[in-house]
């Protein structure tokens, strides 16, 4: 009996590796057979091998990294005008990235909506998209708000802001994001970790602008300035100001916008303690960053697709999204909320939004190396 | 087990110059993080768990039945979740501090709460992890250890040194299950560590995969992860190898508990109920409040879709697990040989490393899988190059069997240690077949276990979150990922609604197995 089992148990190790070896072997397969296809699509042409798929669904399949109620309820509104049904899988952008890599041709997604430019032109970067071809989204979106070949379109934007306690900061002693890393704020300043995007982008676009050597100066500066270890979200770094902590803190617009909006009082005090300074007007610009809408090379929804682009880029949805959610609006014909009328226009930095994505490696190679935790 | 290997095998990968990087910035203080967190929550919350086991078993006290469930239900708390609540109610404008400074006038000087630290971080992970702790001890100790505890009672052992002596050394295999399984959660913890700004192994591989888009690198360090858990494993085998206790009379009947009297007894409850208050009670009651604030924005009609995918997922993955792990444990313990064993802890290994490695791991053996099944899928006329299993639930119960596998085998591996081999071989030399004996003689006996076991991964599941972002189908949606959206756009009052929704499900299983357990 002993024995039997021992022969058993061995008998199904024995498979599991010929499985595994079955595994790596269709992996290797896998990558062979998808550059053939890819390149097979480009020979053939879209017709022939989309035409019988769009046929059979009025459907369309979004894979998300945005995570607003907004959005859902702006498909849903899309979905009664055109009948169109939009399937949604959220997640982080990264790790959607990865699953759309590892898909393939066979990628049931149309649509990868996200936030930040840096990865929306990575994934550009890595293949996985294709134009967008509209005269429609190209009248709604301005040139500057879209990829420079319209493999993704801006949706809406955010900017990097300074936010201060108004009782102990006067707005005139505030510049510039350089300023703030000068011993003029020396245990006053509070950052979130250097691990999240937005702080990575911001540096990304300053060395883009100031070059890798000042750029690096600037960051070891702000990790000197800290008045305390960087914890929290953007939202805790206003906080922070108003319970004394420091003094200012660099956070993104539409958190503050949903402070003020907050179903809790003791938030709507906190927006009300604090400040906001556009920096860098007189010099370079604000940082701003995007969200953005980009089509998938292997789209099997092509047209719904653009469709829903068109929608969500028009005034209306604009107007919503900016609304409910305190973002500027791509579509200039957007209703503005007023708290974001109340700040006015503002000079953005007018970078290219690749650079983030670009120099998003040197940013994490630099915060780790001045200890920006 | 396949995606396990396909992590480990990350290890074999060529290197490239981004792991240059992560070795010489990152690696040691993310290392000493990592283990600081482990050694510290792995040591409270044994530290925890046991005491409150043995109180509750050895002892009568005021309110000692409550606890002896009510001590289990910390575990309907996702970690994540528990770290949100904590920290925004004693933030700036949390409850704490919004009270005393507008009723009392009292400013509280910044700093003075700071539960996002890395003490704060061991605190929530004691709190809300030491039930794995409580639960297997106590279940063990309850059913198996009566004969010994109550004859060294006779001898006149005191009471601490009847807990130091006897009870410590008789539980351990228990306690070592359950502290695993601690340690396991703390490795493999993104949520509470990134939030709280923690440097750890996880969300060093998190930065290398998000920062740098390297996803080999984050697998390599997932795989060296792996290689220290196996590792951990080895030596606590080597550990134990000469300490077996099986019993030695066939009753296996309950412990009776000792009166306990007086201040001891008021002490008891009060300690009890000091946990409870903190581990269950204080974070469920604020998030009550935060839900009645937000309610009626929240609400939605797709809220009971999300309750049934939560619960329907969860149950059908715990199921198979419950099969599995009986059936391979059982296999393990009859061969008894090192290679049963090291195939049996690698496939608990999945629980310690993150679970986007684990998706990973499972997303790539699904895709294979469907290239091979392409010909099928042409031949049912489902088109050319169709992804039919990876777009199915089918993978993300694969991924739940996957990674929480170990919930359910270290709480059925533990009751096996305790069940002698002799029931077995004597059913057996009584002409019963082997099938046979394992249902008349084996399940009966393991059933505590077997019970453990499935709440402890039911309830797991359930709170999981990063598996179920990744490898879900298109609209599925569940309480974790509801209460994700939420909370990842630093909206924690409007998270109130699905966690708390999240929690009241996972409260639900657990008391009705307690019932089904008691009825029994």
């Amino acid at each position: 009996m002993q024995q039997r089992r021992n022969y058993v148990f061995l008998m199904l190790t024995f498979v599991l590796v010929m499985a595994l070896i079955a595994g790596c072997g269709a992996g290797n397969n896998n990558n062979g057979g998808a550059n053939k296809s890819a390149n097979g699509t480009k020979t053939t042409g879209e017709a022939t091998a989309e035409e019988p798929e769009t046929k059979t669904g009025g459907e369309v399949n979004i894979y998300t990294a945005r995570h607003y109620d907004v959005d859902a309820d702006l498909y849903a509104k899309f979905t009664e005008q055109t009948g169109i049904k939009v399937n949604v899988v959220e997640g982080k952008a990264p790790e959607l990235i990865e699953k759309i890599k590892r898909e393939g041709t066979s990628t049931p997604a149309d649509l990868f909506i996200t936030v930040d430019g840096g990865i929306l032109n990575t994934a550009k970067t890595a293949e996985l998209l294709q134009p967008v071809v509209s005269e429609v989204i190209d009248a709604q979106v301005p040139a500057e708000l879209r990829d420079k070949d319209s493999h993704w379109i801006g949706l809406s934007t955010r900017a990097r802001v300074i936010v201060y306690a108004k009782d102990r900061v006067n707005p005139s002693e505030l510049s510039t994001y350089e300023d703030l890393a000068t011993d003029k704020w020396k245990g006053k300043l509070m950052v979130r970790s250097s691990t999240n995007l937005y702080n990575l982008s911001l540096l990304a676009s300053l060395i883009s602008i100031n070059g890798e050597k000042e750029a690096e100066a600037w960051a070891a500066g702000i990790a000197a300035n800290l008045a305390r270890d960087p914890e929290g979200g953007d939202r805790d770094q206003a906080k922070a100001i108003v319970a004394g902590t420091g003094d200012v803190a660099i956070m993104n617009t539409y958190y503050v916008g949903n402070l003020a909006a907050s179903d809790v009082e003791e938030e709507r005090k906190v927006a009300e303690q604090i400040g906001v300074f556009f920096p860098n007007q007189q010099t370079t610009g604000t940082h701003i960053n995007i969200s953005g809408a980009a089509l998938i090379k292997h789209s099997k929804n092509k047209e719904n697709a653009i469709k829903l682009i068109e929608y969500l880029t028009a005034p209306e949805a604009q107007s919503i999204i900016s609304k409910t959610n305190f973002e500027f609006p791509v579509n200039k014909a957007a209703e503005l909320p007023e708290l974001l009328k109340s700040w006015g226009e503002f000079k953005s930095q007018g970078i290219d939004f690749a650079a983030y994505g670009e120099l998003n490696p040197k940013a994490v190679e630099i915060v780790n190396k001045v200890g920006w935790k | 087990m396949l995606p396990i290997l396909y992590v480990l095998l990350g290890l074999f990968r060529p290197t490239n110059e981004n792991w240059q990087i992560v070795k010489q910035y990152l690696l040691t203080d993310y290392v000493l993080g990592s283990a600081k967190l482990v050694l510290f929550t792995g040591f409270f919350a044994a530290l925890l768990g046991v005491v409150l086991a043995w109180l509750v078993v050895g002892y009568t006290f005021p309110l000692r039945r409550f606890f002896r469930w009510a001590l289990v239900l910390p575990l309907a708390v996702p970690p994540y979740i528990a770290a949100y609540t904590y920290s925004t109610m004693t933030s700036y404008t949390g409850f704490i501090q919004s009270t005393l400074r507008n009723q009392f006038d009292i400013k509280l000087p910044p700093g003075t709460i700071e539960i996002m630290s890395s003490k704060g971080a061991i605190f929530i992970m004691t709190l809300f992890l030491f039930p794995y702790v409580f639960m297997l001890t106590r279940t063990f100790l309850e059913r198996q250890s009566a004969s010994y505890i109550e004859n060294a009672r006779l001898l006149g052992r005191s009471r601490l040194s009847l807990f130091i002596k006897v009870v410590l050394p008789l539980s351990r295999p228990a306690i070592i299950s359950g502290v695993m399984l601690v340690v396991f959660e703390v490795f493999s913890d993104y949520g509470v560590a990134s939030y709280f700004g923690m440097q750890t192994v996880s969300t060093a591989i998190f930065q290398t995969w998000f920062g740098m888009y390297d996803v080999d690198s984050a697998i390599r360090l997932a795989a060296w992860l792996l290689i220290v858990i196996i590792g951990l494993f080895v030596i606590e085998r080597f550990l134990r190898r000469n300490r077996q206790f099986n019993a030695t009379t066939s009753q296996s009947r309950p412990l009776k508990p000792q009166q306990m009297k007086g201040i001891a007894a008021w002490g008891a409850t009060a300690f009890c109920s000091i946990i409870f208050l903190l581990a269950f009670i204080v974070p469920l009651t604020q998030i009550i409040v935060w839900t009645t604030w937000t309610y009626h924005k929240i609400w939605r009609a797709d809220f009971i879709d999300l309750m049934v995918n939560s619960l329907s997922g969860a149950a059908i993955a715990t199921a198979v697990i419950m099969i599995i792990a009986l059936l391979s444990a059982r296999t393990a313990r009859m061969l008894s040989s090192s290679l049963a064993y090291g195939v049996s802890r690698l496939m608990t290994a999945g629980y310690a490393i993150p679970g986007a490695i684990v998706a990973i791991g499972v997303l790539a053996v699904f895709i294979a899988l469907d290239q091979r099944l392409s010909t099928v899928y042409e031949w049912l006329g489902k088109g050319e190059g169709a992804l039919v299993l990876s777009l199915s639930l089918s993978m993300l119960i694969t991924g739940y069997i996957i990674r929480f596998m170990a919930t359910g085998y270290n709480a059925i591996e533990s009751g096996y240690e305790k069940l002698p081999r002799v029931y077995t071989e004597a059913s057996r030399t009584l002409g019963r077949g082997n099938t046979k004996s394992f249902f008349k003689v084996e399940l009966p006996l393991l059933k505590g276990a077997v019970i453990t076991g499935f709440i402890l991964t039911i309830v797991e599941i359930m709170k999981e979150l990063p598996l179920t972002l990744l490898l879900r189908p298109f609209n599925f949606d569940t309480l974790a990922t509801r209460t994700y959206q939420y909370a990842i756009d630093e909206r924690i009052y409007d998270a109130a609604l699905p966690s708390l929704l999240l929690i009241g499900i996972s409260l639900i299983s657990v008391l009705l197995i307690v019932r089904l357990e008691k009825e029994k």
